[in-house]
């Protein structure tokens, strides 16, 4: 912080001191967090340790449940496929986002309202979303196919081939969420200093190597919290999937969060669900400790 | 937001060719949109026509003449008002109690750098929903609260106490202290340096957390379905019950989609230059 | 007529409903005898500890029908609940929609409030079995399917014995008659040990929707057997208009059903009353590749994510020239604001398969939760959804085939029924040779989701036996699990 910098040791022992009062600002929302968020945590450490299916008894397993799981194929088999829904549905947002961000730096009529309707879409309800984009993939009847056909492109079967359906789902996060993007990177583009832009103007630069040179690397903190902020949300991406594919076909789009679901609430597996539940959160743990490194990283290099 | 910008003065050497830009701008902004309006479209489209006309291929796009008959179906059949009170309720209360407790949360962590408590609360923010569910549900049934709006409220702030210190801390951070350095030298204790001088900065950061943490909230459907009960569910969880079973149901579903959509949708027109303010204002620079 | 015909037929066919030696006593309790619950058989279950919390007055073994006001104090009367309020647990099906709309009728003869709610099947049954496992229910009343629910709710006797109330003529309305219900009905609701969970509100069987316009066209006769649908499929499949020879579920967990109703044919169950998995047996392997023939060759592009609705949209756009599922999807079908084969669809039977011809059923049904501490009133509400007029509403608006034998010959049912009368004659034809689809176990959940999986990977192309071997080695140590 730029205080150590500029402010006197005296003020600074000041500030250090004070450290006590600030935590009766925080105190309130510890003992909040407390009851709704880390007594959930803790439970759910103690259940997966438990063998209980809703009904019959709990019975304590140790490690059992962890054990099963580094074995079952299918639980194994939702990593990688949630890792692949995850890239990309952080990637695409983030090139279109740029892309969009840039247009909505610029300035055209309407331009508040066009941005309220781009930015709509990350706020819609996504369970209803999920329901109306499921009858836009119908295979026979869906809009999608009849709007490809206008342009000569066979029908697609979407969701409803193992081999499309993890990119179509992606589509439809990238549909809801690039705005995110946009408002973060539209955020740093606003902060931008214009200096590097007359001198770059002065030397003949034209406007990709605009943005390559100056534009990219001065957004770049701000990508970084976008793809932060969407890898975690992607990861944990659940409504879509369950509404539109519900983990199908077979279990062609069985992200761990659906998995996860599915034991819990479907086959009452609560012990087996816990162990789900602390594997995926470490997977998730990981790469944001990775991500923020990566950022604390981009920090110091510039 | 026009305001503030300050590459605009920079625009004429920044584009190459006007004309060109110009039309190249115009369909870019065509493409970019277009997505957003065509799923709305096709929302309001399926709402208005019946299920022959849902179904057709080549699609209906234009319902003709259209039909009120999805909306009359699913207000007659489900209480929506109902379920309108209870999410404004809900996303209301449990954003209201998420700032009470974490814009001075933000606060704290930020001045008094209790980096295990930000810690604390990215961990929470990334911890999955789902997981909580259980324990929650087990702890209403013991508190005896279990489907009343009480419990839902809280099970919501899993979602805003989050979002709201998340967002705060990273504004407060950013926050030039000097200000509030003045006022304490000048004799006001913290609490009136908070008060009366960081929050009035932090408007617009306190905007966007209001507004983030109140959309995830409303938009919410996994508490609702396990949580509520029939007399508090939320709108998110209605959608679902325009499904009939053994009935083709798309044009209740899409009414029912865009009746659940909308306020958020509308609230989206009238607030996104907050947002765009405060996110400019740096309240996602953590 | 039929109605004495269905009965007897009905008796018949449930002979393979129950499980094991215990269905035998099933059977005779749910026989038409005056003595609703105390089964003569050698297995007999003792009388029922008759233990109606609001009823001291209690008549044992009183003949519901015969004498209702043999004890001057043991007189029925809707009004005895007056002024309690109870909650109901609906599913968003048309039952329940038809409830909704006639509650004030209920709220009016008994006085008692009713707050009903119908979520979505998939999140009701969630919602009831947390609920229910934890040990409070937020509901008095609730309906649930047999076909999934049965083994779960009995063997955690979730639900009340209504055996207390059908035995006592103060809580049984004079003119509700227990005996008007299907054998297969009755059978359905009552455990092995004898007591009965609920009251069974309908039974659904496996019917095949032809279109019989694309029949015509090319001169092929409807399906009488197994090799029929086959061989229709593949002379009516033409994707090159828009037509597909067969269509079906192909989502998982709901296409478990379509492969356990066709595996009825080869006269096994998937799961035998000894809990023995007959899923790697010749006939299974056999039944396997036939859904995958017509799933994979002769369905609409995509039919690996097809769910009943899907499947229904396409046979009612006349894209398929048959549709293999439950009987209750012919409303729709019907109604020329949802469908473009009105008056075109043929209702058929069940064809015989390889050894035998069985329509597999499902059923669903309304009991009392065990917790409520408004049991009575709940009952009431029961037994009124249940009643002949409601039941008849529900065959009217062609919702299944109702448990009640009486509704398929009342006048003013039959006058306003919203879909032919050959439909009717399918759902009695079927009634004759129903047999259960799914297996009476307690994970039939899991149990449709690993076989789904399987079915599924058979349309992408994977070889049925292997599949089924695989799913039956991850199935089998849940099943022992869960019985243990």
């Amino acid at each position: 912080m730029e205080i150590t910098s500029r402010a006197l040791v005296a003020q600074r022992k000041k500030a250090y001191s004070r450290r006590g009062v600030y935590l009766w600002f925080i105190a309130p929302a510890v003992a909040v967090i407390f009851a709704v968020i880390v007594f959930p945590w803790i439970f759910t450490l103690w259940m997966s340790v438990n063998d209980w299916r809703i009904g019959s008894e709990i019975k304590f397993i140790g490690l059992e449940n962890f054990a099963t799981l580094a074995t079952n194929t299918r639980f194994l088999s939702t990593i990688p496929r949630t890792l692949y829904f995850t890239v990309l549905a952080v990637i695409l947002p983030v090139i279109l986002g740029v892309f969009a961000a840039e247009v909505f730096h610029q300035n055209f009529p309407l331009r508040g309202l066009l941005r309220g309707i781009y930015v709509a879409p990350m706020m819609a309800t996504p369970v209803a979303i999920a329901l109306v984009f499921t009858m836009m993939f119908h295979p026979q009847v869906g809009v999608l196919n009849f709007l490809l056909s206008l342009v000569g492109i066979p029908k697609q079967l979407w969701v409803y081939s193992a081999d499309t359906v993890i990119p179509t789902l992606a589509l439809v996060e990238v549909w809801q969420w690039t705005p995110l993007v946009m408002l973060i990177v539209l955020g740093g583009l606003a902060s931008l200093p214009t200096e590097p832009y007359e001198s770059a103007v002065i030397d003949g630069a034209n406007q990709w190597q605009m943005f390559r040179y100056i534009t990219f690397p001065l957004i770049l903190p701000f990508l970084m919290i976008a793809i932060i902020i969407r890898t975690i949300d992607a990861l944990k991406s659940f409504d879509i999937i369950y509404v539109i594919s519900q983990g199908g076909p077979g279990t062609a789009s069985e992200t761990i969060n659906i998995y996860l679901y599915l034991q819990a609430f479907s086959f009452l597996q609560i012990g087996h669900a816990s162990a789900v539940v602390v594997v995926f959160f470490t997977i998730i743990l990981a790469l944001a400790i990775i991500l923020l490194v990566a950022r604390e990283r981009l920090r110091w290099n510039r | 937001m026009e305001s503030v910008n300050p590459v605009r003065k920079f625009e004429i050497p920044y584009r190459l060719n006007r004309f060109f830009g110009r039309v190249a701008l115009f369909g870019a902004v065509i493409a970019v949109v277009s997505p957003a309006i065509f799923v709305f479209f096709w929302m309001l489209s399926l709402s208005l026509k019946n299920e022959i006309d849902n179904i057709a291929y080549p699609p209906v796009f234009i319902p003709a003449p259209p039909t009120l008959d999805n909306y009359i179906k699913i207000f007659s059949e489900s209480n929506y008002v109902l379920y309108a009170y209870n999410s404004v309720i809900v996303s209301g209360m449990a954003t209201l109690i998420a700032l009470l407790v974490g814009v001075p949360a933000g606060y704290g962590i930020a001045k008094g750098k209790a980096q295990g408590l930000g810690m604390l609360i990215m961990v929470a923010r990334i911890t999955p929903g789902l997981s909580y569910l259980i324990p929650l549900f087990m702890l209403f049934r013991a508190l005896q609260i279990s489907g009343t709006l009480l419990a839902l409220t809280i099970s919501h702030l899993v979602i805003t106490i989050p979002m709201v210190v998340w967002v705060m801390i990273s504004f407060f951070e950013d926050m030039h202290p000097e200000l509030e350095e003045a006022a304490l030298t000048d004799g006001c204790n913290v609490w009136q340096a908070f008060y009366r001088v960081a929050m009035p900065i932090a408007r617009p950061g306190i905007a966007v957390a209001a507004i983030l943490a109140f959309i995830q909230s409303w938009n919410n459907f996994l508490f609702g379905v396990v949580i509520a009960g029939r007399t508090t569910r939320t709108l998110p969880v209605a959608v679902f019950n325009a499904m009939t079973f053994e009935q083709l149901s798309w044009g209740p579903v899409a009414a029912a989609a865009l009746v659940v959509t909308l306020p958020s949708l509308l609230l989206t027109i009238f607030v996104q230059r907050d947002i765009v303010t405060g996110l400019a204002a740096g309240s996602v620079k953590g | 007529m039929s109605k004495k015909l269905t009965r007897r037929e009905f008796l018949k066919r449930s002979a393979i409903l129950g499980t094991g030696v215990a269905s035998a006593a099933i059977l005779n309790a749910c026989a038409p005898t005056p003595e609703p619950t105390k089964a003569p058989a050698p297995t007999a279950v003792p009388p029922a500890p008759t233990t109606a919390p609001a009823a001291p007055t209690t008549a044992p073994a009183a003949p519901v029908t015969v004498a209702p006001t043999a004890a001057p104090k043991a007189a029925f009367d809707w009004k005895r609940f007056k002024g309690e309020k109870i909650e109901a647990l609906l599913i968003k099906n048309t039952q329940g929609d038809i409830m909704v709309k006639h509650l004030k009728e209920f709220e009016e003869l008994t006085g008692i409030t009713v707050g009903a709610d119908q979520p979505a099947e998939q999140q009701q049954r969630q919602k009831l079995a947390v609920e229910f496992a934890s040990g409070q229910t937020s509901f008095d009343v609730v309906y649930y399917s047999f076909h999934v629910q049965k083994r779960l709710f009995g063997k955690n006797k979730w639900v009340a014995d209504v055996r207390d109330y059908l035995n006592d003529p103060t809580m049984v309305a004079p003119d509700w008659d227990w005996n008007d219900f299907s054998a297969a009905g009755k059978a359905w609701s009552t455990e092995p040990d004898g007591r009965i969970d609920a009251v069974s509100n309908k039974i659904d069987y496996c019917i095949v929707y032809c279109n019989k316009e694309l029949f015509a066209a090319k001169n092929v006769p409807l399906p009488k057997t197994y090799d029929d649908i086959v061989s229709a499929a593949q002379k009516l499949h033409d994707p090159s208009k828009n037509i597909y020879g067969f269509v079906g579920r192909g989502l998982k967990n709901a296409n478990t059903m379509l492969w356990c109703w066709m595996l009825l044919g080869w006269d096994i169950d998937v799961i035998d009353s000894k809990l023995n998995l007959n899923t790697t047996s010749p006939e299974a392997i056999e039944c396997a590749k036939m859904y995958q023939n017509l799933m994979k060759n002769y369905a609409p592009p995509g039919v690996g994510g097809f769910n009943w609705n899907e499947s229904q949209s396409a046979f009612a756009l006349g894209q398929a020239a048959m549709w293999m599922d439950g009987v209750g999807f012919a409303a729709p079908l019907e109604d020329p604001k949802s469908s473009k084969v009105v008056g075109k669809v043929a209702y058929v039977v069940m064809p015989k398969g390889p050894k035998a011809q069985w329509a597999g059923m499902t059923g669903d049904g309304m009991g009392v939760s065990a917790f409520s501490k408004k049991k009575g009133p709940a009952w009431y509400f029961c037994m009124w959804a249940a009643s002949k007029a409601m039941l008849a509403r529900s065959f009217a608006a062609g919702s299944g085939a109702q448990s009640r034998n009486s509704v398929y010959t009342d006048p003013d049912a039959l006058k306003s029924l919203v879909v032919p009368k050959e439909w009717v004659d399918t759902v009695v034809a079927s009634g004759k040779i129903g047999r259960a689809a799914l297996p009476i176990i307690v994970p039939v959940t899991e149990f449709r989701d690993i076989f789904g999986v399987a079915l599924n990977n058979m349309i992408g192309g994977a070889d049925a036996a292997t599949e089924l071997k695989k799913a039956t080695d991850e199935f089998k140590p849940i099943l022992a699990k869960s019985e243990a």
